[in-house]
């Protein structure tokens, strides 16, 4: 059954329907929410939330005009770029402690949170619809057709909010790159 | 050697090595997650299912709503339009009635006559 018919049944009040859609799409919802923010408390609460959204509009779901998933990829950044905005984003990379264990795949762990938080709080500052198209293309690997239906709009938008986002994203871990070790790879 | 803005920032690949990371982190929901999504659906189950919201109604219907639909449009169209020729020309009962009641008849004049003077008519 596809979702859009599980979400009619639900509608329909069959609970079984609302399981098999828990089941199936939390998963999705909770990795889209947790590679966004880097926290699995708020990743819960904002998979939480776009549920909650889906079970309140499944009465008037029209299955012609989105399908279930992209529709959910849509709340989910929105919900993740508003939580990014607002709290003016998460750990100082000094907070990051020192690993007592210093073989290099404790040290190489540290580094790569330490990028992730660094380009997490970068992304924080972008304009949102840039940080949506750069997380929807590099942390949920999507094409860019796909991301121009989740965003509304059409491929060379995406481009081109993809493009600029990068460009400021690396402007703003500028004078960062010996900070977060890039000198030891490049 | 001195050392450019360049030589400072990441480039396009350090950033995409950083994402190809973060991209790789996979979180599996709590069973506790996927027991608060079911109760909130269960919620949503819980509440009957109200007909949709009418369309946004236009100006003309609200007010033909707030009057009480066709029907009561209609009477008000006549009662105004019989209030409006008794106004303009009055029965000759009505004319002995409003005498009687003033005590004679009382002519209001609204246009001065002088304000066609001049006009060839």
């Amino acid at each position: 059954m596809s979702d859009a018919d599980l979400l009619a049944a639900f509608a329909n009040g069959q609970r079984t329907a609302a399981l098999t859609l828990t089941q199936r799409l939390t998963p999705r919802v909770m990795g889209q929410a947790y590679r966004m923010l880097g926290n699995r408390a708020e990743a819960e609460d904002v998979a939480q939330d776009a549920m909650m959204r889906l079970w309140k509009i499944a009465p008037d779901w029209d299955a012609d005009r989105a399908q279930v998933t992209t529709w959910l990829y849509r709340v989910v950044a929105n919900l993740c770029t508003d939580r990014l905005r607002k709290s003016g984003r998460g750990v100082a990379l000094d907070a990051i402690e020192e690993p007592a264990d210093k073989a290099p795949s404790v040290v190489q762990q540290l580094q790569d949170t330490a990028r992730a938080t660094a380009l997490r709080n970068a992304m924080a500052d972008l304009p949102e619809r840039q940080a949506q198209a750069v997380s929807l293309r590099h942390l949920e690997s999507l094409g860019n057709p796909q991301i121009a239906d989740i965003m509304d709009t059409n491929v060379r938008t995406v481009e081109s909010l993809i493009a600029r986002g990068k460009r400021a994203l690396i402007a703003k871990l500028a004078g960062r790159k010996a900070d977060l070790g890039y000198d030891d790879d490049h | 050697m001195t050392m450019t803005i360049d030589d400072k920032m990441p480039s396009d690949n350090m950033l995409d090595d950083t994402f190809a990371v973060m991209a790789a982190s996979a979180v599996q929901p709590s069973e506790a997650l996927l027991n608060a999504i079911m109760m909130d659906a269960d919620s949503v189950l819980a509440v009957p299912i109200t007909p949709r919201a009418r369309a946004k109604s236009s100006f003309g219907a609200m007010i033909l709503d707030v009057i009480g639909g066709w029907p009561s449009f209609s009477g008000l169209a006549a009662a105004t339009v019989a209030g409006l020729w008794i106004g303009v020309s009055p029965p000759a009962a009505i004319s002995d009635i409003s005498a009687g009641y003033l005590g004679s008849t009382v002519e209001i004049q609204l246009l001065n006559d002088d304000i066609f003077a001049g006009l060839d008519l």
